[in-house]
């Protein structure tokens, strides 16, 4: 218990320090808010009075003491390019990035695990070879630029895929209801919007995880043959007991743990990259979002975003951290 | 949005006219009209309309009271059927036609138009920045609406382009403590062609036709448009080959060409009014603060070859900051491209080893070519050119003062209306320095210039201003102030399906989607 308090009070101490350098950071890049919220020719006079209406005139501290005091009461602020609460704008644009890093994290852990643990279990044969390269091969590509060679090849050119969006054009006027597509075409039995939908989301799923991929079958890998390595296997085998057995059964739950750690710390590393296929895939999520609150030097947005990827980045490791000290009873005693 | 289930069953019925459109006899609006575009909007709000992203959207949506058609450069009656203007300039009275009504079936009055104009002044609205001294609206009867100013202002008339006109009965309880920002930023309150049915501003935005809308829909029309938001051009490009979209205006300029000869595409080149500066830096205690060498300078930068190049000829060569074809201009007032002279004076003068630096924003494909090829013709006089690519709020702010402005900076004028007045007085006026928060990189002050900007501002008679908008020219020009580089063509890639697009220069990046069909 103290050791899941700890974690939970050192989560929460991080998620401050890093609100408080986005702060700083987007008070520190150039840009004035205010000519920006004020348009082209609006004069000297008219910037001013809107620098003293958003509270630009505070000392640095005083702006950040009043951000904190907010976000405590659950108010993210109001943007000054949307005009909405902010809080409702991330609600919105939340959902279509978590779907998003949630298939590539399927994508990702289906290929990493099996494929680290074979290659562990085939160390140093043509297989084992083979797939190094390739690995050493995908964690060298550019998000980007896979999302493109992907996006022209699977869609464009051999119309396998949709080329872009979320959604199909015949299914527009699709309502949602939590914001997850997935999850609503379910909720409001539509199996062809379900397909739909995720048609849409394989091709920037793929793109987004290949890279992550790449670096999760090396470090499976490495730690899968630290475990083959160990007593216990040996005696296994001299015991007799089936490689089959041996691989499942004992290697790959004590393997598994440190890949875990990675794994979770992958998810939220997704979320921050979303924007990259967003753009290409022409998406709607937070990533795009982002990059409109920046070129509008909206500092509540931007600050806003990085909290929520932030969040989302904590919480990922916590229940990672969860469920590694509830699988290991080393860890429950010292707890 | 607010009234989703009134929406699809508004898409259901609208789609039940479209099969009785399928028959000659009845003219109803029929079948969806896709357009890409690279950014997202920031917002539905009128008071933000100063923005294409967010004008696109509006132009079709609302009313002004005048309005520039396409290809016009002269306003023509919109919401109002004439308007008077009193003697001393300062008073200007509208008629108003009596058979609007908004997307709430509610009728337009004089009490609107007031409504709105309050609204914008106590907004803080970015569109008031044009309104010059605009004072205060009166409604002298529901059919009448009387605008002040408090000094004469030629381009008035021409701002009033910008002003959409919004429903009192539909903003005024959600006025709050912001003047109904955040509620017009996602609704509409317009008595425009089309209404707003969807919007979900990082992924499409759709409009559908309004039934009741009062020019009627004889002709051919669509009954939705959406708007699809796709920044990458390969996407555009992929979506347009599909045939997803209808109009895709952000392909690159390659991808324009190849379009221009393959069957089922079409390639419009509208003649814009955006020009692109490379503004020197007046006030500087460095080199570009001596006129001298500004001179040299001016004489540095070859339009034609980046016109040929770099356009792939999609434009109009500059001649002066104005483009050629308006009120106004004079020709000849910017040196021409004369590298040998430019080096004939540096060798005068001996400023071979300066050492300058240029601002500009390497996202856009044309500024950064036109950087290269200003270093490159420099390099060859002994001159080097650094190049300092930004984000365009870190660029924005180096210009708020004089001492942290670089020697030259890049930048667009991108007029809000076909007058003299947007790209002039936005330019070279020192009320609009950057230091001031305006677009006047150059920091550019000349008294005179001033003098003539506000002359020519208030007064009315169009030879008049003419004549002082040429004189500015010609000051400016011996003060060697920008190199007007292009005037690029607005080319808008579309399939051959969509039928009726017309660019129009008073609304820079926008559609016409209420006069396009689709076969």
């Amino acid at each position: 218990m103290a050791y899941i308090l700890q974690r939970v009070a050192f989560s929460a101490l991080s998620l401050f320090v890093l609100v408080f350098i986005t702060f700083l950071l987007s008070h520190v890049v150039p840009g004035d808010p205010a000519i920006a919220a004020a348009g082209p020719n609006a004069g000297a006079e008219k910037i001013a009075a809107l620098r003293t209406e958003m509270g630009l005139d505070e000392p640095f501290v005083t702006q950040f003491l009043i951000y904190c005091g907010n976000i405590l009461q659950g108010d993210l602020g109001t943007s000054w390019f949307t005009h909405q609460p902010i809080l409702d704008d991330l609600l919105r644009e939340l959902p279509p990035s978590l779907e998003l890093v949630v298939i590539a994290m399927v994508i990702n852990l289906a290929i990493s695990l099996p494929v680290g643990l074979l290659t562990a279990r085939y160390n140093g044969t043509t297989f084992d070879d083979i797939v190094r390269l390739f690995a050493m091969a995908g964690a060298g590509l550019p998000i980007f630029w896979t999302a493109i060679l992907l996006q022209q090849s699977f869609a464009a050119d051999w119309q396998l895929f949709p080329v872009a969006g979320r959604i199909g054009f015949e299914y527009r006027a699709f309502e949602g209801i939590t914001g997850f597509y997935l999850l609503d075409s379910i909720l409001r039995g539509r199996p062809d919007v379900f397909f739909d939908v995720l048609s849409h989301l394989i091709l920037p799923a793929f793109a987004l995880s290949l890279l992550f991929t790449a670096v999760g079958v090396r470090i499976t890998r490495t730690s899968m043959i630290g475990e083959f390595r160990k007593d216990y296997v040996t005696l296994a085998r001299a015991k007799g007991a089936g490689e089959g057995r041996i691989m499942f059964r004992h290697v790959f739950p004590n393997g598994a743990t440190p890949s875990l750690t990675v794994f979770g710390m992958q998810f939220g590393w997704m979320l921050g990259a979303t924007v990259l296929v967003e753009e290409i895939f022409g998406r709607p999520g937070i990533g795009r979002y982002a990059v409109k609150a920046v070129t509008q030097s909206d500092i509540h947005g931007v600050v806003a975003v990085v909290f929520v990827v932030g969040l989302v980045f904590l919480l990922a490791n916590l229940a990672v951290d969860m469920t590694l000290y509830a699988l290991s009873p080393r860890k429950r005693a010292e707890g | 949005m607010k009234t989703v289930t009134a929406a699809r069953i508004l898409g259901v019925s609208v789609s039940m006219l479209a099969l009785v459109g399928a028959m000659p006899v009845q003219a109803a609006p029929s079948g969806v009209l896709v357009i890409a575009e690279n950014e997202t909007p920031e917002n539905l709000d009128p008071a933000n309309a100063v923005n294409s992203t967010v004008n696109q959207l509006l132009v079709g949506v609302y009313n002004t009271l005048v309005q520039f058609p396409a290809g016009k450069t002269a306003v023509e009656p919109q919401l109002a059927t004439d308007w008077d203007i009193s003697e001393d300039g300062k008073t200007y009275t509208f008629t108003l036609r009596d058979d609007v009504t908004f997307h709430d079936g509610s009728p337009l009055t004089a009490a609107d138009v007031v409504f709105t104009l309050d609204r914008l002044q106590a907004a803080s609205a970015a569109v008031m920045n044009d309104m010059g001294p605009y004072a205060g609206a009166d409604a002298v009867d529901d059919t009448t609406v009387k605008l002040t100013l408090d000094a004469p202002f030629g381009p008035f008339i021409s701002a009033l382009s910008r002003i959409y006109i919004v429903s009192k009965a539909m903003v005024e309880p959600h006025m709050g403590d912001d003047n109904a920002r955040g509620w017009l930023a996602v609704n509409d309150a317009g008595s425009g062609p089309y209404q707003v049915n969807s919007y979900a501003p990082t992924e499409a935005v759709s409009l559908t036709a309004y039934d009741n809308y009062w020019g009627g829909w004889d002709g051919d029309h669509v009954a939705e448009v959406l708007f699809r938001y796709v920044s990458e051009p390969s996407t555009q490009m992929a979506l347009l080959r599909s045939g997803e979209v209808h109009i895709a205006p952000d392909i690159t300029v390659e991808d324009k060409q190849s379009l221009m000869d393959t069957e089922g595409f079409a390639v419009d080149i509208g003649a814009a009014a955006t020009p692109l500066f490379f503004q020197f830096n007046t006030a500087s205690e460095g080199p570009t603060g001596d006129p001298a060498f500004r001179k040299m300078l001016a004489q540095t930068f070859d339009r034609q070859l980046h016109l040929d190049i770099v356009l792939a000829g999609f434009g109009t060569l500059p001649d002066g900051p104005l483009p050629p074809d308006w009120m106004g201009h004079v020709s000849g007032t910017e040196l021409p491209f004369d590298l040998d002279a430019a080096r004939a004076m540096v060798e005068e003068n001996g400023w071979d080893g300066t050492e300058l630096t240029v601002r500009y924003l390497p996202g856009i494909q044309e500024e950064t070519s036109a950087v290269e090829q200003l270093q490159s013709n420099l390099s060859q006089l002994g001159i080097t050119l650094n190049a300092e690519g930004m984000t365009w709020p870190a660029q924005a702010a180096t210009v708020t003062d004089v001492a942290t402005t670089s020697d030259i900076n890049m930048i667009y004028n991108f007029p809000t209306f076909p007058d003299p007045h947007a790209i002039l007085n936005t330019t070279f006026n020192s009320a609009n320095s950057g230091a001031n928060g305006g677009y006047n990189w150059a920091q550019y002050s000349n008294p005179e210039v001033d003098a003539l900007l506000n002359e020519a501002a208030s007064e009315s008679d169009p030879a008049k201003r003419a004549e002082l908008y040429g004189q500015v020219q010609e000051l400016i020009g011996q003060d060697h102030v920008v190199i007007t580089v292009s005037l690029p063509g607005s080319v808008v890639a579309m399939s051959d399906k969509v039928k009726g697009y017309i660019y129009n220069a008073a609304h820079h990046q926008t559609f016409n989607y209420w006069n396009i069909s689709v076969n």
